[in-house]
Formats: structure tokens, sequence, C-alpha cells
């Protein structure tokens, strides 16, 4: 293969990894959404913590810090939704929304508090920094983990939603809440699971980023959050199949930018990708796969 | 004011009055204390007149933006490069162009040039994000927060790069921030009371029925959006001059947390609530901070420093508020509205009987003769391949009550939206006194002279009856004082004179439905869309009602479209009715003639009947 064909190539797959870590991010705040209209800004913070988890852990085998960084996630998810979010569970878009961003503060700020403002580095299997080369390609172990995970991850929501129970109950619950409560839909059980399963993607997506960056800080949550929220609005809101869409265009594009934006720019790199998403909304305000009620939908 | 209004004076006074004294004093206790104590002051004025400015946006529109922050930064760089000697600008920002690298100005031009620069930023960026949905405006609002500061940060050469500016003049003391947050409160009552913070907390309460009287969201929502801006600004540039540092950092998103809470805690709604959940919260963050560089409790207790306790303290006082006092400390009421206070002033305030006798001249617009009309020429619609209009006619010339019927499910509520702007159709189109208005929004419709209201009533709960029926006016563009006196001219007409003060969300069903037609008369309709207005009337009310209508046509030639499912209030009012089944228009004619037809008869009541009707 001529050389600009496999920078392209490989520019592409860096994309597609990137399009995919912020699809996982943008699914996570999607399921929250769906449940309980909620628009979650402590899912920074739910990928922060399993990220300290593995700091904390330090030194025992990695594969177990994993572990316990998905149950940090599941947990911190389900209570969050217990004590702070069930109270404000029929209050309007915007209480919610400032409740979130309170539960954000409270954990990010504990964890400033307990551990330290500053970010601290975290040793990650050697393995998972390599390459793997394929053909004239030598693509990062990281991109093919992300990849995978995102595949396992969409296989894994497309059968519990389609071919579940309690999948048919949160499908039921995103159409209609209150008709779906009337028919038996346990309101309680439905919202916790989709918080426990948000908790476990935004675990999954902060072990990939320590892996990636090799530090945790408790503000490491702030941009993929943000991340999350657009990849959302541009994909349309409340539908699965338009966070994946969402953060696909979003990562892609930062990749993207960040491979071929003239050196003076590279900096702005941020702020172009957050501005573009704008110019989307203008032309279409319910985003690329979003139907013009905005009504939830799984 | 001369005794008639939206409040009386006495009321208008006190919610003036008493956030300035409360700002006054906070301004003489912080010049009476250490010079330390003073600076801290000084810095929260300058934090209420950027919550202020959040109050102008949030407040009013009821939609949160986490990118107000963001004006306040770019009034604080502004401010700072304006007032930086030449020398150090020189070594800061080497790159800033020379004419604002050699000016050197006073504090009050350089504030004044900040609050212009962040209130046009705001319209720049406003502009388009104002077009995103309620929804997407927090995420948008919120990406505007991290571009800024990734523009700030990284403009090394202009803005000095994540480390920031130093060596800016320290001009800002306790009076100056005081003057300036006593102007904030006065601007930010103003807009909360000109015709234009009206029509955005009439967004606020209930966005189809704003957009059904001719209140266009983005338009008001752009301009509180710039105010806010430029409060913002002159925040920011304000604790610029105070501390004499600035970084990226400094009005990010921390400072986006502790704004949003000051507003929340004392309650969005209000003014009064921005200065009172400033206070409150700086207060206690102020606690927080000592324990946070480690304190010691009355010799006893020692306590670890913990950078972050003060902000998890914020972050709990939030969610408390959130969970247990969602009005927040002033329940979003202004000082003058408050139980005790309100209850003395309602004695005082103006009967509104008597400032309607005062006011003849004020009536809805009334029709001009013209020959012209409300048209439907073959309008067909289909939802998901379900046919619910099928090519209808239809005809309401102007001082002419017709009757729309027809069973559930028959299109009659789905053709009043097409009339109305809130549909498209497929095909055909809408003719309002010969123009073709088809592709008109309901803000535009509005305006040209066609109201509506809805099966549910949709009240503007938050506001007060006469503020929600003068804002129907306001809404098509009439001044704040000539909308006052429309309204009173309305709710004496309908015999919601009595309630005029109370809020519009505390009254019975029956009041509430009247309020919907007052709104929408209140905008000088010459054309009147009615979905089932008499639904929930008891028959008295219901004969009022008729009664009211008469009157309405009578007084003003308007042209009715009455869709109602009590025969005895079409008959009584209406001179002709339309029958719609299916979708279709299956008669048209006086209603003894419709009555008698078979067709009509047979939608009713199914075929058997009619046949047997006719044997």
């Amino acid at each position: 293969m001529p050389a600009p064909m496999t920078d392209l190539a490989q520019s592409l797959i860096d994309a597609l990894a990137l399009g995919g870590l912020y699809a996982l991010i943008a699914i996570g705040v999607t399921l929250i959404y769906t449940v309980m209209g909620m628009m979650n800004f402590a899912q920074g913070e739910f990928i922060m913590l399993p990220a300290y988890a593995l700091y904390v852990l330090a030194g025992v085998p990695f594969g177990v810090a994993v572990g316990a960084a998905l149950v940090t996630g599941i947990a911190i998810a389900v209570l969050a939704e217990r004590v702070a979010f069930r109270p404000v569970r029929n209050a309007d878009l915007a209480a919610q929304l400032v409740t979130s961003l309170a539960v954000a503060t409270i954990l990010q700020n504990v964890v400033s508090a307990s551990v330290d403002a500053r970010a601290q580095s975290v040793a990650t299997p050697e393995l998972l920094s390599e390459s793997s080369q394929v053909g004239t390609l030598s693509i990062p172990n990281l991109e093919i983990l992300t990849l995978a995970l995102t595949v396992v991850v969409l296989g894994g929501l497309g059968w519990l939603l389609y071919r579940t129970r309690i999948g048919l109950e949160m499908r039921a619950a995103a159409e209609n809440f209150e008709m779906a409560r009337l028919l038996g839909v346990r309101a309680n059980r439905v919202i916790a699971i989709a918080f426990a399963i948000s908790g476990a993607l935004a675990a999954t997506v902060g072990v990939l980023i320590v892996i990636q960056t090799g530090q945790v800080s408790p503000t490491m949550g702030l941009t993929p959050v943000l991340v999350g929220f657009i990849a959302v609005v541009i994909g349309g809101f409340g539908r699965i199949s338009g966070a994946v869409v969402g953060g696909l265009v979003l990562g892609a594009l930062s990749s993207l930018l960040g491979t071929y934006l003239p050196d003076g720019l590279v900096p702005f790199r941020d702020a172009i990708v957050f501005s573009l998403p704008v110019a989307i909304l203008i032309v279409r305000p319910q985003g690329l796969l979003g139907s013009a009620t905005g009504e939830a939908r799984i | 004011m001369t005794g008639r209004g939206l409040r009386s004076p006495a009321s208008a006074a006190t919610s003036l009055v008493v956030p300035l004294v409360l700002v006054a004093l906070t301004a003489v206790a912080g010049a009476s204390g250490t010079p330390s104590f003073e600076g801290t002051v000084t810095l929260i004025l300058c934090n209420l007149i950027v919550v202020l400015g959040l109050q102008v946006f949030i407040g009013n529109s009821g939609v949160y933006s986490f990118g107000q922050l963001g004006f306040a930064a770019s009034g604080a760089y502004v401010a700072a490069l304006l007032t930086i000697s030449p020398a150090f600008t020189a070594l800061q920002t080497p790159e800033l162009p020379k004419l604002i690298a050699d000016t050197q100005l006073g504090p009050l031009p350089s504030t004044l040039i900040a609050a212009v620069a962040s209130g046009v930023l705001a319209g720049v960026v406003g502009l388009p994000l104002m077009r995103t949905s309620t929804l997407a405006i927090p995420i948008s609002t919120f990406a505007f927060l991290i571009v800024a500061y990734n523009v700030l940060a990284n403009w090394e050469l202009v803005t000095g790069g994540s480390s920031g500016l130093v060596s800016i003049p320290r001009t800002t003391d306790v009076t100056a921030a005081g003057l300036w947050a006593g102007v904030a409160v006065v601007v930010a009552l103003v807009f909360k009371w000109s015709a234009s913070g009206y029509r955005l907390q009439a967004t606020r309460e209930d966005e189809v029925a704003a957009r059904s009287i001719g209140i266009g969201l983005m338009r008001e929502r752009l301009i509180a959006f710039t105010i806010s801006g430029m409060l913002c600004g002159i925040g920011g540039a304000l604790a610029v001059h105070q501390s004499g540092t600035l970084s990226p950092t400094t009005f990010y998103f921390a400072a986006s947390v502790t704004t949003i809470t000051m507003l929340v805690v004392g309650g969005a709604r209000s003014v009064l609530g921005a200065v009172v959940g400033t206070l409150a919260v700086a207060t206690v963050n102020e606690l927080l901070r000592n324990f946070e560089e480690g304190a010691s409790v009355l010799g006893l207790i020692s306590i670890g420093a913990a950078p972050g306790l003060a902000a998890v303290g914020l972050g709990l006082i939030l969610l408390v508020t959130m969970v247990a006092l969602p009005g927040g400390l002033s329940g979003g009421r202004e000082a003058g509205e408050i139980g005790p206070l309100r209850r003395r002033l309602r004695s005082r305030a103006p009967s509104t009987s008597s400032a309607v006798a005062a006011t003849d001249r004020a009536k809805p617009r009334p029709a001009r003769g013209s020959a012209g009309g409300l048209r439907a020429e073959g309008v067909s619609l289909a939802f998901a391949g379900l046919h619910v209009l099928r090519g209808v006619e239809l005809e309401l010339p102007p001082g002419e009550a017709l009757g729309l019927i027809g069973p559930n499910g028959a299109g009659k509520t789905t053709l009043v939206n097409v009339l109305s702007g809130f549909q498209a159709p497929e095909a055909g189109s809408v003719l309002l006194d010969g123009v073709d208005v088809t592709s008109w929004s309901p803000p535009r419709l509005a305006r040209a002279g066609l109201g509506r209201t809805f099966q549910a009533a949709l009240p503007f709960a938050g506001l007060t009856v006469v503020e929600s029926v003068a804002v129907g006016a306001m809404g098509v563009g009439v001044g704040r004082r000539r909308a006052v006196d429309v309204a009173a001219n309305v709710l004496e007409r309908l015999g919601l004179g009595e309630q005029a003060q109370s809020p519009a969300g505390l009254q019975p069903p029956g009041s509430q439905r009247l309020l919907g037609i007052a709104r929408a008369l209140a905008t000088g309709p010459r054309y009147l869309l009615l979905d089932e207005p008499a639904a929930g009337l008891n028959d008295e009310e219901c004969r009022d009602l008729v009664a009211i209508l008469r009157g309405v046509i009578r007084d003003f030639g308007c042209g009715i479209l009455l869709i109602e499912h009590d025969m005895n209030v079409v008959m009584d009012l209406c001179s002709r009715v339309q029958v719609l089944d299916d979708g279709e228009t299956v008669a048209v004619g006086s209603p003894e003639e419709v009555q008698a037809h078979p067709a009509v008869v047979e939608a009713y009541l199914g075929a058997s009947y009619a046949v047997g009707a006719h044997a």
C-alpha cells in the first residue's frame, strides 16, 4: 500500500476507535435519558470514580482492579439514583439537570479532598500500550480493545433491549413512562437497572481513558460528559442509534482534525470539535436521527 | 404608573428597594471591616452581578445556560487588557493588537467597554445557540463555555495562555462593586417587568401557549441572553480589577457551579432570590473555606486541610435545595410578592374595576371591515399513512360564529392546528383575508390577527391573572402600558377582574379556561379559534360563555370558529355549523339544517339510526 493510503487507513482506524469510545459515553447518557428524561451531568463522575479504583488498587492484578472499577461504577450510579435522582424524578428537565450537577460537584470534590486535586499517574499493563502489526498498519492494542468493546456492548445492549423482559420494560418506559407503569412495568427496577448499565458503561470508559492517558484526575470526567451530551444532541435525543451515530461522528471529527489540522490550529481542536455540532443543530434542531417531536425512543 | 398596573406601586417599590437595601448593607459591612474582609465582600458583590446576569436569562426563560461564565471571562479579559500598562502588556501578551496594547483606560471606561463587548459576544454566540431546542440549550451553552476556555488557554500571545495575566490594576473597591451591583439589580428588575421580560416568562410557563399569542421564542431568548451576557461581563470586569490576576480557570466550570448554586438556592425566578442566594451561599462558602485551609474549632478539634471541601458543601447545599426547596429561599417571589407583606399591601392595591372605568379606549383591535375571512382550501394531512384531513374546505367570515362539530377523531383539532400554523398541511392552503398564510409560523399568524385556545387550559401558572392576559397583548407587540389597559378590559368583560392580582395557576378550572380565552382576546384577534371552551363548565358558566362570545362578535366584529361537544352552546352561538367526520366535511349549514342532515345523524349515532330516521 502506498504511504498516503496507509496514513489514511491508519487515521480512519484511529477515528473509528475514538468514535467507539465516544459512542460508549453517549450510550450511557442516553440510557438514563430514555428512562427518566434526565441529562445526567454526573455521568462524568461515573467515569472518574472507577478510574480512581484503578489508582487506589495499584499493585493488585490489573484484571482484579478492572473488576473493582466496574463494581464501583455500578454502585455509584445506583446509589446516586436512589439518594439524589429519585426525589426529583418528576421534576422538570432543568431541575433534574441541576440536581445532577450537584451530584457531580459533590463526587468530584470528595475525590479532590480525599485524594488530591492534581492528576495522579496510574500504571497499566504494557501489552495495552503496545501496537499490533496488521499488514502495513500498526494498530495500537488499545484501539483494538476499544473497538471490540464497542461491538460487544452494542451486541449486548441489543440482546438485552430486544430479547429480554427487562429490555421490553425499558423500551416501554422510554415510549411512555406513565402508560408503562399502568401496564405493570416496575419503574424503580427499570430505572435502577438503567443506571446500573449506565454505570458499568461509564466504568468501561473510565478504564479505557486511564489506559490511554496513564493518569486520573478529579475533573477527568468533564470533557467526556460534554462529549456524551453533544453526541446525544447531534444524534437525536433518546435513541441508542442516535447516540452511536453521534459518538462516531464526534470521535471521527476529533480524530481527523487532530491529524489534518494545520499546526497553528491544533491547540484549538477541542474548540472546533465542540463548535461544529452547533452547526448541525441549526440545520437539524432535532439532531441527525431525531424525530421532530423529540420523544425518547430506544 | 398612575394607580393601575400589573402590580401595586407599593409592591413594585418593595420589590425594588429590598434587594437594593441588601446590597447596600453588604457594601457597608464590607467597608467597615478589615482590608481582607473588604476584598472578600467586593468579590462577593462582583459575583452577585454575575448571578443577576444568570437570573435575567435562566430565571425568566426557565432554561439553564452553563455558558454565561464565558461572558464573565470575556468581560474580564477585555477589561484587563485595556487597563494593564503597556510595559506589562508587551511582556505578557506580545501579539495583542497594538491599539489595545497601548491603551490604558481607567476603571469606568474599561468596565463599560467590557460590558458592551460581552453583550455583543453574547448576541453573536446566542444567535445560533438560541436556535437549538429547549433541551439542547444547556448542552450547547456548556459547549460554548469549554470552547471559550480552550481559546483563552491556548491563544497564548493574546490572552497570556493558561498561566493567565498579572499586574492588572486593582481599582475595584467595595463602593464601586456595590454601586454596580445596585445597577444590576435595577437592570434585572426592569427587564423582568418589561414587555420582553413578560414574553420570555410566558415561554417559560408554556411554550405552545406562548407561541399562540405571537411570541417568538428565539427572539425573546436572544434578547435576555444578550443582556445576561452584558451583566456577566460587568461582573467579570469588576472582579478582575479586585483580584489583580486572571487565568482561564477563573471563570470556568467551578465558577459556573458556584454561581448557579447561588441562583438556585435563592430562587431563580426572582431578582430577590439572586441577591439572597448569593449572600447566603457566599457566607457558607467563606466559612467552609476556613475549614479547607485547616482550622481548629475553639482550639479543641483540629481539622486538616482538605481542598475541595467547600465545593462539596456547595454541592450538598445545591442538592438539598433541589430536593427539598425547589423554589429556593425566596420561593421565586420578589420582595413585594411575599406573603405577609403582600397581604398588607393588597388592601392598598388599586381595584381593577376602577381602572377599567378610566380606560375605555383600550379595546382589542376591531376587524377592519374587510370582505376577507379565514379560509381553508383543500387541506389534507396524514399521520403515518392515516388520513386525518382529506381536502377540507372551510370559510369563516369576520363577525360570524362557525361551529365545527364531529365525533372524536374526526380531525377538528388537527384542522385548528393547521389554521393556526401549529401543523403544516400536506396539501391545500390557508388564506387569511386573501393572503396565503399556509407556511406561516404560529407567532406570525397571531400577530396577523389569528387567536386560538387549546383543549387544555395551558395557563401561565407562574404569572398573575392580569399578567398572563396582558402578556397576550405584549405578545403581538402592544407596549406594556397599553397591554395593561387591554388586559383590564378583557378581564372585566370575562368577569375575572376580581382575581387580577392572584396567581393564574391557582384559579379553579373554569376560570383557567376563561383565562385562556382572555389571553387570546388580548392579542386583538380578528379570528378566534376555540377548541372546546365549554368543556368542564356548568350550565350557568356555559350561558355566560355564550353571552361573552356574542359580545366579542358584536363589539369587535371578530370571527369565531368553535369546536364544541355541547350542542346547546353550538346552537346558541353559531349561525353556521360544519360537520367533520373521518377528516371530511359531511355537512355545512344552519344549525337546524345540520341537525336534520342524515350524514350527521349517521356520523354521530351510527348508520342504523340514520336509516331509522328516514323510515
